[in-house]
């Protein structure tokens, strides 16, 4: 969720600060991410992306109603189809769970914490795919677990599909559905997994490879060769650049539309900056620039 | 090689009048519908059990021949191989979307119904408390409709949808019937002149929303503000349904449906 917002805060050109939280408790009820504007806050990615457009910073607005409609469904489908598998990627897969996510997770957030944590969303990623695919007829966890990486990969190859040979989903600039889908993609195209079908499947896909490559080399400025073996130096250090970027409020001006400035819905205006408090998984050197 | 389709071919759904639930019926008609589509003769048997009898724990199941299949995806999977399929003629984008469109539909109003039936106090206590039980005597249709509440909370609480309010999943719903409007625009159907399994399942989930009556009118009012929606739905009816005397007509359902859920 977490690539997801800020994909889509650069498309949109909204000024966020990204904070890093050492301590997830702080984010009221736990959840991660969270965004912190003056005094409201709102912890879901779905309702941040909402609240980011009533203040004006829409991706969309180029869109005609049926490319919203379009983006909706798409939306649909992807966390149906891709968002089990890529759960169990994560969070159950014992061997990706252990070596990766679990010490990645833990590392960031403070003892007793790091004990807690990481296991209860462990279990709730399980839970949560046993509840939403796992009744019969497929009576045994290793039947779900083919059953829903099938899906994943249909949905990945209809995704590929729909992109065809275009640069964004709907044409030249990119929307929510390209943030949507970029926060799916990103990390299973970019973290380096022992178990990796699901990688292997999407490499095997050029166009959204190169779609998750255009993104992060325009808005993430990362360049696509600084890929470390181990996958969270990548990510920390498009992150860092990710906040030296959105620091310069100048700099978010012009990752803006053109169009956006020309709008009748956008009037010049402050830009009040955002605070986004991101999870754990974020690098030290970040602290620096939290207040 | 395609097997001829044999003429006893049966549908399970719960009891038409006094047991069937909203989401149930959405299901079971969507099924109907496409099997109509595909020129399938079908008869709808309606039995107390139907949840029971199914593979998957889910109605409708269609009985052709020696298998048992339940559910439109794997049915629809399932007359491919015999043979007939609705939408052979789009191309692999048109295929994406139409896939897309239909867990859209399987997201935002399934779970929209499912939410509204199980979820909603006012429902659960004056409409589906008492019907989903009914067949069966007392203590066991309590038992039942409680353990079936129960798992349906617990997979609502499991996606995230425990924590809504009633306004906001029919906002949800709102949104998802502008979708639908908007994208099927002024064409018959969702991908022009041929019906596809997208447009059997659309006409089952609104086409019960819209004739059931339950204890509030403002679901049905969400998909009446579209009006291609509700044209839509008549022109299948009458295309589909009507001039068919068998039990299996929607209209008939739809028409006891209103009737047995006057409360």
């Amino acid at each position: 969720p977490q690539s997801l917002l800020q994909a889509y805060a650069k498309f949109s050109g909204a000024p966020l600060t990204v904070n890093t939280i050492n301590n997830s408790w702080r984010a009221p009820k736990g959840d991660v991410p969270v965004l912190i504007s003056e005094d409201i806050v709102i912890s879901q990615p779905a309702k941040i992306l909402n609240f980011l457009r009533k203040q004006k910073y829409n991706a969309d607005y180029e869109l005609s109603a049926k490319q919203g409609a379009d983006t909706l469904a798409y939306i649909a489908l992807l966390e149906e189809k891709l968002l089990p598998a890529l759960l169990h990627t994560f969070w159950v897969e014992a061997e990706n769970y252990c070596s990766v996510t679990k010490p990645w997770f833990a590392s960031r957030i403070p003892f007793p914490l790091s004990l807690y944590l990481p296991g209860k969303m462990s279990r709730e990623a399980l839970n949560r795919i046993l509840l939403t695919r796992g009744g019969p007829p497929l009576y045994s966890f290793t039947e779900v677990e083919a059953q829903i990486y099938r899906d994943a990969k249909e949905c990945l190859n209809l995704l590929s599909k729909r992109l065809g040979t275009s640069q964004f989903f709907f044409g030249d600039t990119p929307t929510t559905l390209d943030a949507f889908v970029f926060g799916f993609l990103a990390p299973i195209y970019k973290v380096c997994f022992p178990r990796v079908q699901l990688q292997e499947h999407l490499k095997q896909l050029p166009n959204l490879c190169r779609f998750c490559d255009d993104v992060l080399t325009c808005y993430f400025r990362l360049t696509v060769s600084g890929h470390s073996p181990a996958g969270q130096d990548t990510a920390d250090a498009n992150l860092q650049k990710l906040t030296q970027l959105v620091n310069k409020e100048s700099n978010l001006i012009e990752k803006m539309d053109d169009n956006l400035r020309k709008s009748p819905q956008h009037p010049p205006r402050k830009l009040t900056t955002l605070k986004l408090a991101a999870g754990g998984e974020e690098s030290s050197p970040l602290n620096r620039l939290s207040p | 090689a395609a097997e001829p389709w044999p003429e006893n071919a049966a549908l399970y759904q719960q009891l038409k009048e006094e047991q069937i639930l909203l989401s149930d019926n959405a299901s079971s008609l969507a099924v109907q519908a496409f099997l109509q589509m595909c020129n399938l003769p079908i008869r709808v048997v309606c039995r107390a059990n139907a949840e029971y009898m199914s593979p998957s724990g889910k109605v409708p199941f269609i009985h052709v021949g020696n298998q048992v299949v339940s559910e439109l995806g794997p049915i629809v999977q399932f007359v491919k191989a015999k043979g007939h399929s609705l939408s052979d003629g789009l191309d692999e984008v048109q295929k994406a979307e139409m896939k897309a469109y239909m867990e859209l539909v399987n997201n935002m109003l399934l779970t929209a119904e499912l939410y509204l039936q199980w979820c909603d106090d006012v429902t659960v206590e004056e409409i589906t408390h008492p019907r989903y039980g009914s067949p069966y005597p007392w203590p066991l249709n309590r038992i039942l409709s409680y353990q079936k509440q129960w798992e349906v909370r617990r997979k609502m609480k499991a996606i995230g949808w425990a924590g809504k309010t009633l306004a906001q999943v029919l906002e949800d719903v709102d949104q998802c019937c502008q979708a639908l409007s908007q994208r099927l625009g002024t064409q018959p159907y969702f991908f022009n002149k041929q019906p596809t399994e997208l447009d059997a399942l659309v006409f089952g989930h609104l086409f019960t929303i819209l004739t059931t009556q339950l204890t509030t009118d403002e679901l049905s009012e969400k998909v009446k503000n579209c009006s291609n929606l509700t044209a839509f739905c008549r022109r299948i009816e009458q295309q589909y349904f009507e001039g068919h005397d068998k039990d299996s007509s929607a209209t008939v359902t739809a028409r006891s449906a209103k009737r047995s859920l006057l409360r």
